[in-house]
């Protein structure tokens, strides 16, 4: 059996987001910047993998989210409008608006909510129980990602591990980090600034909701803690990657997608250079570092047991638009991944 | 212009994904990078066959598990077809493929096959109303869009004229007589109707000679002059802000990017390189622009030129001033970002500090919100035509 698989009938332009169903483990819920939203089962033969459903949008798609029994989607796109969108009907309807652009799309499992985070420099909270009710929080900067530990793993919540659950990390342009508590809004636990010198182009948070890993545009990723205690921010640590010294100059690429293992709490970095590496931050070791893709990764998305990667692969807009004329076709792979992810001495 | 002698006769074609290509050689090169690619190593292959034995003995897999070929319109992903540029195509997919090539080019039925030499005849022959209809029709469906249709007296009075539409856009007319047309001071002195010969009788000429006057004006404040867009179905006149055109008939001094010749004729070949209005002044923004009136039946003026076939070859014309709407702006200026120095020497991918590549993309003219409708229709051609 191959180790990584393709998946049929791909989104026509760049995948902007990818996350697998909280629910079922084969269901892949795809946003692109060819304006859809699609959800694929990626069964293990690629004879039965199947398009299930496609939402077309007014415009490119910034991202996409499960609701919590993976009946429902929700996406954030360029015509700042948030959606909600039927799986199994494939109905869509509008949640609300905001002022720009929807950059980032999250649901709390831990709260039953909806939380997006736009250009406009604002997170909103939204009940999709009852439409349209919402209420907004300015933030410093315009919001690039979102982060909570309970939509990377599920399980943070039911084994009830810290009070961390209902974090929400906001990673925002000039390098600005803001983590909410999506209990108190009103302002956020903690403001704080990158550790990293250049802009973020990624975010995720760990598994066990002690912290988060960030990537920036400069191939560098860093791992940091919510506690606040010296003790445990003596812990946060960067580390160099994604780049590659050819004649004596270091080129680096942009780490644009991270993803944590739900249950080994090891994580997964995608950059422009299309090199797909998984580390393991506790002993700060790289454990596994998959042949590189022609193109930039643009996403990643560990599914539910954490067995699959998807990997989406597609042109993201690094060299403008002259480079759009010579990317490749987006591709999303689905790879098995086995025991590589997995820390050394995992009992 | 008149170069395209080829069109009729049928382009190599690639049987996965039917894209059209200049000559075999490029298809073959792209069935080589696109369909024949080992994704497990770089290599390429030069058949479907080849790749399915590579896989099978470099990489060991076993023939039941072998992957799709890549890029592949459903149904044609598998390894049974041997496709070697244009060699081995179905003949059933051969036949099928000319007849869509037919309905969409607007040629009767059967022309393609024919030889050269015959098709030469049926072009010049002028076509009956009711055949002109037909082609109208099945144009306007291939368009997708619901323009008015035309009178039909228009139809019939240019079409002695004009010959059909689709020779339009297969390949250049006669030279016909003068038209009638708005009075050449509008136009370039020289070529008063370069642009025009290709265009069809059906956008009623008639209907069209009102809004003469302003035609000037739509070329110089809109990247592609009318005539020369794309494939059918391509940018329908919404790209072009209504609201920002001139009334009919005023005649302003200025593009938008700065002073230009006035009166610029829709299709003629700038005497100078097309930028002199591209730079200029900051991106083009009418003011007054409204994405939501980018639908072609708000564009009077322009929505002839939606059904013109494209009869002209592009110019850079095209990308000269694409209508840039969006325009970032650093909110909180004292948060602005500079890039540190590098201790040694680097190359970084992406060096903007201050914007993420994802709002630089936002705003290219592809991704505008209302170009979003337009450009699903254009990706949707090739899949309504399977």
């Amino acid at each position: 059996m191959a180790e990584q698989s393709t998946l049929a009938s791909p989104p026509y332009d760049t995948i902007s987001s990818l996350h697998f169903s909280p629910t079922t483990p084969n269901h892949l819920l795809v946003s692109s910047w060819d304006a859809t939203v699609r959800l694929y089962d990626t069964a293990t033969t690629e004879q039965t993998q199947v398009q299930k459903s496609k939402f077309d949008h007014r415009a490119a798609v910034l991202d996409c989210c499960f609701s919590a029994d993976g009946k429902l989607a929700y996406s954030a796109g360029l015509d700042n409008t948030v959606r909600a969108m039927d799986l199994t009907s494939e109905k869509l309807s509008n949640l609300g608006l905001h002022n720009q652009a929807v950059s980032s799309i999250l649901y709390s499992q831990s709260t039953n909510s909806v939380v997006t985070g736009s250009w406009d420099r604002s997170l909103k909270v939204w009940d999709p129980r009852t439409n349209a009710s919402h209420s907004t929080y300015n933030t410093r900067e315009r919001v690039y990602h979102l982060a909570s530990p309970s939509s990377t793993s599920p399980s943070t919540i039911s084994t009830g591990q810290g009070s961390n659950a209902h974090m929400i990390v906001v990673a925002q342009a000039s390098r600005l980090f803001d983590i909410y508590d999506l209990r108190k809004m009103d302002k956020p636990v903690y403001e704080r600034e990158s550790s990293l010198k250049f802009m973020t182009r990624s975010l995720a948070c760990m598994a066990n909701g002690d912290g988060f890993a960030i990537g920036s545009v400069e191939g560098r990723i860093a791992v940091e803690y919510f506690d606040p205690n010296s003790a445990t921010q003596e812990k946060k640590y960067a580390f160099k990657c994604h780049r590659q010294a050819i004649d004596n100059v270091d080129h680096v690429w942009p780490v644009n997608a991270l993803a944590f293992h739900p249950i080994y709490n090891t994580f997964a970095s995608g950059g422009s250079d299309g090199a797909l590496s998984v580390w393991d931050h506790e002993v700060k070791k790289r454990l596994r570092q998959y042949p590189k893709y022609s193109s930039p990764i643009s996403a990643l998305s560990f599914n539910v047991d954490g067995s699959k990667l998807a990997v989406a692969v597609g042109y993201t807009w690094d060299d403008g638009k002259d480079g759009a004329s010579k990317a490749e076709q987006p591709a999303i792979f689905i790879r098995d991944v086995g025991d590589g992810v997995k820390p050394k001495g995992w009992a | 212009m008149a170069k395209k002698k080829n069109k009729q006769v049928i382009r190599p074609w690639c049987w996965y994904c039917e894209r059209e290509f200049e000559d075999e050689k490029v298809l073959m090169q792209h069935q080589k990078a696109k369909h024949f690619k080992c994704n497990l190593c770089p290599r390429r292959l030069n058949t479907a066959g080849g790749l399915a034995v590579h896989i099978q003995q470099v990489h060991k897999l076993e023939p039941e598990s072998l992957p799709r070929i890549e890029n592949a319109l459903p149904g044609r992903d598998g390894y049974e077809v041997e496709i070697f540029g244009m060699e081995g195509i179905p003949a059933p997919d051969v036949a099928d493929y000319k007849r869509r090539k037919e309905i969409e080019l607007g040629l009767t039925p059967g022309s393609i096959s024919q030889p050269p030499a015959k098709r030469a005849k049926t072009e010049n022959k002028a076509l009956t109303e009711d055949e002109l209809l037909a082609q109208l029709a099945a144009h306007k469906a291939l368009m997708g869009q619901n323009e008015p249709a035309p009178a039909s007296g228009d139809a019939s009075s240019s079409s002695a004229v004009y010959g059909a539409p689709a020779q339009a856009y297969a390949a250049p007319p006669a030279p016909a007589a003068s038209p009638p047309i708005p009075p050449p001071g509008f136009f370039g002195a020289g070529s008063p109707m370069q642009g025009m010969p290709g265009q069809p009788p059906f956008p009623p000429f008639g209907g069209m000679q009102p809004m003469g006057g302003m035609m000037p004006p739509i070329s110089g404040m809109s990247p592609p002059p009318p005539g020369m867009m794309g494939p059918p179905g391509g940018f329908p006149p919404g790209g072009y802000p209504p609201n920002g055109f001139p009334p009919p008939g005023a005649f302003p001094p200025f593009g938008p990017g700065g002073p230009m010749t006035p009166g610029f004729p829709p299709g003629m070949r700038p005497p100078f390189p097309p930028p002199p209005f591209a730079p200029g002044g900051g991106p083009p923004v009418p003011p007054s622009f409204v994405p939501a009136s980018a639908s072609p039946g708000n564009v009077p003026s322009a929505s002839p030129s939606a059904q013109m076939p494209p009869s002209q070859p592009q110019t850079p014309l095209q990308s000269a001033a694409p209508p840039t709407i969006a325009v970032l702006t650093i909110p909180v200026p004292a948060l602005a970002q500079i890039n540190p120095e590098f201790k040694k020497p680097t190359a970084l991918k992406y060096s903007e500090p201050n914007f993420s590549p994802e709002e630089v993309r936002s705003t290219d003219a592809q991704y505008q919100v209302g170009a979003g409708d337009e450009n699903k229709k254009k990706r949707a051609r090739a899949e309504d035509y399977l």
